[in-house]
């Protein structure tokens, strides 16, 4: 089954066309990596599939009904490029937030946020406010907060662009460890080569604006992932792969 | 924590006695006569003779400012609120609130008071009138300041309107209404005082300072004044308590590097 599919999309902010007629399908416990310049329109593309943001013309299908479904009954879990926890609620309320707005559309197994807190080693947080935490701890919250809705389908803007390269790539591993083996579906975008390829099982290459798909890689490397991925010579090889499509897209 | 809190009290208490020293010193050394500026000893051993007068007094004028604030904090989260929310409605009530807040209230006291009556209803409504634009425009701008993240997020879960509200925007205008709240102290005093200076009621502080100014009384007057400075000080002191305890997530309340 298809969490995503995008019958030749179209966006534009009046005059200028921000993605081009765009195809794509993505399964269903699928990771995939949308990579591509800045300012290349990927924003805007998760903001249509988030039922934030109308397509100009095309079709958009979010786990098999329009975006406005899939957001009215809590189907998209999204986590933004900046954390977003409001200041004034712990870690544990932040955690709760997308559970506490919209109740009716609650799934009935929606996962406690302390369990998953645990998960991300901020068990020890959890009456501690956003101020007191580092910008990765802040950035866990964010993807506790996303993944206690139990949504099948989790978007991610970026969301590991503000971090430290060291943070970035435990924030990695975490993550990959957080979502195999729980049929969750991704659809991440990153401007980071290696972060896509350590992360996806899919790797979708933009050109600049307007963004359309010019290469879709497949990440052969087997899951689960290990550790120390980074290191694999196929790895090294399919980042090759990733940078010369990147290229290839900007010399067009 | 507890030293530090001395430290707090203390510093607006040294700064109070240094100014009162000076004042009392240049009365005394440069023979100020006493109908061009008294000493603060005079000033507070009359007010001490006539502690009950005043106190009750003080009591009727902070209840005026108290109740008057109230209302117009309510008044301005809902005007507010829907200015955040339309900006038709936004630009709509901007003159008329720029209006209110630049006519001088002192002109329409008396019409008020033919109308209201006299006593605590033209009070409190004239300190809710003069304190409601400056609550609504820090409404606004602290709801629209809100954060864009956090905005978006609730936005992709289809949060309602009222959830964003009540949840992110209504929070969002906390620094604000309270920077806002430190102002409006000495407008609703003020406003309070002068009110009950403009009626037959014959309560409050400006009912003590009208009459002392009407029979040339200048002890009782400075008292008032007195009187009213203290209300002021305190006031500010129990919003800076509120502030820290309600808002203690927020940078202005955190130990910072000077």
């Amino acid at each position: 089954m298809s969490r995503i599919v995008l019958r030749d999309l179209t966006k534009s902010f009046g005059e200028l066309p921000v993605v081009d007629p765009l195809s794509l399908s993505v399964q269903a416990g699928e990771f995939v990596s949308i990579i591509g310049p800045s300012g290349c329109g990927k924003t805007t593309l998760v903001r249509v599939i988030a039922g934030l943001e109308p397509a100009t013309s095309g079709d958009v299908e979010v786990d098999g009904a329009p975006p406005r479904h899939a957001r009215a009954n809590k189907r998209v879990a999204m986590v933004p490029q900046q954390p977003g926890l409001l200041p004034w609620r712990t870690v544990r309320a932040n955690a709760r937030l997308l559970l506490d707005v919209n109740r009716a559309a609650n799934p009935t197994d929606a996962v406690a946020p302390e369990a998953l807190l645990d998960e991300v080693g901020l068990s020890g947080f959890l009456d501690r406010f956003p101020h007191e935490l580092s910008g990765g701890m802040q950035q866990r919250v964010a993807l506790v907060r996303a993944l206690a809705l139990h949504a099948p389908l989790l978007v991610m803007d970026e969301p590991f662009a503000a971090l430290d390269e060291i943070t970035r790539a435990e924030m990695r591993v975490l993550l990959n460890r957080l979502v195999e083996g729980k049929h969750v579906t991704v659809l991440f975008v990153t401007h980071s080569i290696a972060e896509a390829v350590a992360l996806s099982d899919r790797v979708l290459v933009s050109s600049p604006r307007p963004a359309s798909i010019i290469a879709d890689i497949a990440i052969d490397l087997h899951r689960p992932r290990p550790t120390d991925v980074e290191d694999h010579p196929r790895f090294v090889e399919l980042c090759a792969n990733v940078r010369h499509a990147l290229h290839r897209g900007m010399a067009l | 924590m507890t030293h530090q809190l001395l430290r707090r009290l203390l510093a607006p208490l040294v700064g109070i006695v240094v100014f009162l020293g000076a004042w009392e010193l240049l009365v005394r050394t440069q023979h100020v006569r006493p109908f061009v500026l008294r000493a603060p000893s005079r000033i507070v051993h009359y007010l001490g003779q006539q502690a009950g007068d005043y106190t009750g007094a003080a009591w009727v004028t902070i209840q005026h400012a108290m109740i008057g604030t109230a209302f117009a904090l309510l008044v301005a989260l809902l005007i507010g609120s829907a200015m955040a929310a339309s900006s038709f409605f936004e630009h709509a009530a901007q003159p008329v609130l720029t209006l209110l807040q630049v006519t001088p209230f002192v002109a329409y006291i008396a019409s008020v008071v033919l109308w209201l009556g006299s006593g605590t209803k033209p009070a409190v409504f004239i300190v809710a009138l003069v304190c409601m634009p400056a609550f609504t425009f820090a409404t606004v701008d602290g709801m629209r300041g809100a954060d864009p993240a956090a905005r978006e997020l609730l936005a992709s879960v289809d949060a309602t309107r009222w959830e964003v509200l009540w949840r992110l925007r209504l929070p969002s205008a906390m620094p604000s209404l309270f920077t806002t709240a430190r102002y409006n102290v000495g407008l609703a005093l003020i406003a309070a005082y002068l009110v009950e200076g403009g009626n037959f009621a014959n309560e409050g502080l400006g009912a003590i300072g009208k009459r002392a100014a009407a029979f040339n009384k200048g002890d009782a007057l400075w008292a008032a004044v007195f009187s009213m400075a203290l209300l002021g000080t305190i006031s500010l002191v129990l919003i800076s308590v509120a502030q820290r305890l309600v808002m203690h997530w927020h940078v202005s309340q955190r130990r910072q590097l000077r």
